[in-house]
């Protein structure tokens, strides 16, 4: 059986806690579990193991938003009453050891899940719930104990420039690119949430062969919520492992969606670039350095449309600094 | 604490396809090896098969140096596109060093499994912890051309 839980409207906490107990509760013989719960209110959450300095503490703060953090799932995003969020969690014998073949596969009923809703969704290369070319889905997927779980959402509406502030982007530069590429790629899709979450548990269950039905937490993943609820509010939990997400690399990186990404990164001799990709070529670049003697502006119109791997042969026809700049853009992580 | 140890790396064989070095342990579940690097102390990595199964590698979230490892227990993150999965410690001890080379380049992982893209070194809690791995060399290449084969069929790794 697929047991289906909706949690309804459940506050921040509980929109993370309640499926980390659903993963505890399918790692230790619950069945699979789609899951649904939309938070009250709006609210920032990333991995447990990230740094905190990615996330605009004092932007989070004047606007009230609490910042949770979750055992997996990565960088950190914003949510808010306008999403519902779904998971699925499955044990992790269920599916492929190969973990793109696996997200895929549950991936595959949720874009059926939008189609039966009227979207014309489709799961693209890079993995992402797109229309067109817009992703339309915030998907995660990790492991916890011995189940796997996908967890992913419905946005109603989309707060683009909430999404970009809660983000700790020094550089105006680089926030005013990531705000841009986020409208260009990052749309919602209204749609019935009802027809949603029927659909959504017709595909699974016909993915998984199983029979779909309502179902409720047992009493021991009850229990699981709320010691999570005490230890994802302790100070300790929130404060993360204190360290550097990336640690001996330099700048500032931010995925929009696969594939696309802007990066900033300082030199030593305070030279600065900030760059933005879109399917493995620089798309627009903003280049300051006085080492290149008014030559930035002439080395920004070379690299854009280039491929990023080219970037540093650019860059080397601009001597010294644009050598500098070359190591400073290799940085980047290419592969987000 | 420190880590002294090099990195070197024996003969590689090659079993269907996958790299396999035959001077160090596996755990097989997790496709972690653990290689000796002095008195109760140790490197631990994963191999190739694991690393393919996992996707291209993003991230790396390593412990810190004193952190304790439980085998069967979770003691970093790795984060393929999309999907962050456990690495699981095959050995209980202590974590000595981390692999900073490893941590701000995973692909590093991919290229060089068995040498410089190591993970942790560890002093191990007991030294008998190690028997639980496979450790003969003819088990070991019999397993990992199993894997791969079961792998291949199921379509997990590409033919």
């Amino acid at each position: 059986m697929l047991r289906v839980i909706d949690f309804g409207r459940v506050t921040p906490l509980r929109s993370q806690t309640l499926w980390h107990a659903v993963a505890y509760g399918v790692s230790a013989g619950q069945p699979a579990t789609l899951s649904f719960a939309r938070p009250s209110g709006p609210y920032v959450c990333l991995d447990y193991l990230r740094d905190a300095a990615e996330v605009d503490g004092e932007f989070c703060r004047s606007r009230g938003l609490p910042v949770y953090r979750r055992m997996v799932g990565g960088g950190p995003v914003y949510l808010d009453d306008r999403q519902l969020f779904f998971q699925i969690c499955v044990p992790a014998s269920a599916v492929s050891p190969s973990r793109a073949s696996a997200l895929r596969w549950l991936l595959e009923p949720a874009v059926a899940a939008f189609r039966a809703a009227g979207i014309a969704a489709r799961l693209d290369d890079d993995g992402e719930i797109c229309m067109g070319d817009q992703k339309i889905c915030g998907h995660g997927a990790g492991q916890i104990e011995d189940a796997v779980v996908v967890c992913g959402n419905l946005i109603e509406a989309f707060d683009h420039e909430c999404a970009t502030s809660v983000l700790a982007l020094p550089d105006p530069v680089q926030r005013a690119e990531t705000l841009r590429l986020m409208r260009r790629y990052v749309t919602a899709t209204p749609a019935s949430p009802a027809v949603f979450c029927a659909s959504l548990a017709d595909a699974y269950a016909s993915a998984l062969g199983l029979r779909a039905g309502p179902g409720v937490l047992s009493r021991a993943e009850l229990a699981s919520a709320a010691d999570l609820d005490d230890r994802f509010s302790t100070a300790e939990w929130l404060a993360g492992p204190g360290r550097a997400s990336r640690p001996g690399r330099q700048g500032r990186q931010v995925k929009i969606r696969a594939g696309i990404w802007t990066f900033a990164a300082q030199t030593g001799s305070g030279a600065r670039v900030m760059a933005s990709v879109v399917k493995g070529r620089l798309d627009r670049v903003a280049l300051t350095a006085p080492g290149l003697n008014g030559q930035a502006r002439l080395a920004e119109r070379a690299l854009a449309g280039a491929p990023v791997s080219a970037a540093a042969d650019v860059l080397s026809r601009f001597g010294g600094p644009g050598r500098e700049l070359a190591a400073a853009l290799a940085g980047a992580e290419g592969r987000l | 604490m420190t880590d002294p140890a090099p990195s070197g790396t024996g003969p590689l064989q090659d079993v269907r396809g996958f790299a396999l070095a035959l001077d160090r342990s596996y755990q097989p579940a997790t496709h972690m090896w653990v290689k000796l690097t002095g008195p109760g102390r140790v490197r631990i990595g994963m191999d190739p098969v694991g690393i393919e199964t996992s996707g291209t590698l993003a991230q790396l979230s390593l412990p810190e140096p004193g952190a304790d490892l439980t085998a069967g227990r979770p003691f970093g993150q790795l984060e393929a596109v999309k999907f962050v999965g456990p690495l699981t410690s095959p050995v209980s001890g202590t974590v000595l060093a981390v692999n900073p080379a490893a941590a701000a380049d995973p692909g590093l992982v991919e290229r060089d499994p068995f040498g410089d893209g190591w993970l942790i070194g560890a002093e191990l809690a007991d030294p008998a912890g190690l028997d639980a791995l496979l450790a003969d060399p003819a088990e070991i290449t019999s397993w990992y051309a199993a894997r791969i084969t079961e792998y291949r069929l199921s379509g997990a790794i590409a033919e």
